[in-house]
């Protein structure tokens, strides 16, 4: 099943960078120079291609087709084991760790080939969440996991339709930091309460 | 979530059990949504396919959704109100609280000073002592003559000396009236007295330029 997409962000065309319709960039090229740039063009591009269309996992085989990695006017696509590359790299330091893979096999990602893709780190959206929370004078009200991801309240915040993995991974950081408790019975009847 | 630390109280977990139960119903609720927009588009279809009765059923069976839909807005209204409720009335025990506290710590106060009759008798001591203390000042003045009153003043007068530091002798203030007016019309007179001064040279100059 391919990620769940907020109709309001899938209508508008993601504008593509100049480099997309360069067909080189769909090789990675074997000079080390080169190819560190071409790495970190191809984070940017993946970094805002899910923001935009608010995609929060990425998987390899999945998007193989998407036209991110696919510019059919070019007849070009990126091979797999570049997706898989690249993907990596963005999982390193150097790439600032802004992709985590799922499943058990290691750094590179082999289960699955399903990753995390944090256009904003579980850390980042904690600051969102804990912004709006004082913003809306919340603190120390119950609120389910639900409302805060899919409720009518939140409709128009940033957080809304967010993975509810995620949700719940950005505010364990709000968890550690004594700022927020999670509690419930449940995975599906989860609420949170913050300080 | 592991660790229960008492922050989530009873009232906590019971707020949120209202609050899943109301997510549940909205969760129904867009099932349904769903499932009525389904039966229109399968009435559509059957009514393309001049299946009339068929398409009837399913306009039924929306018709019996919208009623359930129907209901579980007023149990969600219901559900609302008393989540509501019970997070008011949680606000109104933390009212209640606070003023309890505030109240215990004024009446500690209170009891610190002594209730009323304390206050009363302090006051009433206070000036018992005023009045005494007057009564030995006029006693100690009243005992010394004019002369040894005099010395007394003098010797404070040193002594403020003293404390002061350096021995100053403060110029007397003026007791003439500021001579402002005057020193205009002076000045005026100056003038005029310079300028004859003065007019001999220029009488002189004058006719040379001439």
């Amino acid at each position: 099943m391919p990620d769940p997409l907020p109709p309001a962000y899938t209508n508008e065309t993601f504008p593509f960078p100049p480099h997309y319709s360069f067909p080189p960039f769909f090789t990675l090229q074997p000079n080390p120079l080169t190819r560190t740039s071409q790495l970190q063009s191809w984070s940017s591009l993946i970094l805002s291609y899910t923001r935009h269309h608010r995609l929060s996992t990425l998987s390899v085989v999945e998007s193989y087709n998407t036209p991110l990695f696919h510019n059919p006017s070019l007849n070009r696509r990126l091979p797999t084991s570049d997706i898989r590359e690249i993907l990596t790299y963005m999982s390193s330091k150097d790439g600032g760790e802004r992709v985590e893979w799922i499943g058990k096999h290691g750094k590179d990602g082999g289960a699955g080939g399903k990753c995390w893709v944090y256009w904003r780190r579980p850390e980042e959206w904690a600051d969102v969440l804990e912004s709006w929370v004082e913003r809306t004078g919340q603190k120390g009200v119950v609120l389910t996991l639900y409302e805060i991801g899919e409720g009518d309240a939140t409709v128009g915040a940033e957080f809304h339709g967010l993975d509810p993995e995620l949700l719940q991974k950005s505010l364990g950081v709000l968890v550690k930091k004594g700022r927020a408790q999670i509690f419930g019975a449940g995975e599906d009847q989860l609420g949170v309460k913050f300080f | 979530m592991g660790s229960q630390n008492s922050k989530v109280s009873a009232q906590d977990k019971a707020i949120l059990d209202m609050k899943v139960q109301r997510d549940k119903l909205h969760q129904y609720q867009k099932r349904i949504k769903v499932l009525t927009d389904r039966e229109t588009e399968i009435a559509r279809e059957c009514l393309r396919r001049n299946d009339k009765s068929k398409a009837l059923l399913a306009l039924r069976r929306k018709k019996y959704q919208e009623s359930l839909l129907q209901k579980t807005d007023e149990q969600l209204a219901s559900l609302e109100i008393l989540t509501n409720d019970v997070e008011f009335a949680v606000v109104q025990r933390d009212v209640l609280y606070g003023l309890q506290q505030g109240t215990k710590v004024l009446k500690e106060i209170h009891k610190e000073m002594g209730g009323i009759e304390g206050v009363e008798r302090l006051l009433g001591e206070s000036a018992d002592a005023q009045a005494y203390q007057k009564e030995i000042s006029e006693m100690l003045s009243g005992r010394m003559t004019n002369q040894d009153e005099d010395e007394v003043e003098d010797e404070l007068e040193a002594l403020a000396k003293e404390v002061n530091g350096v021995d100053i002798e403060l110029p007397d203030a003026p007791t003439q009236d500021l001579e402002r007016k005057e020193t205009a019309k002076e000045r005026r007179e100056r003038r005029t007295r310079e300028r004859e001064a003065e007019q001999p040279h220029q009488q002189r100059a004058e006719p040379m330029l001439a």
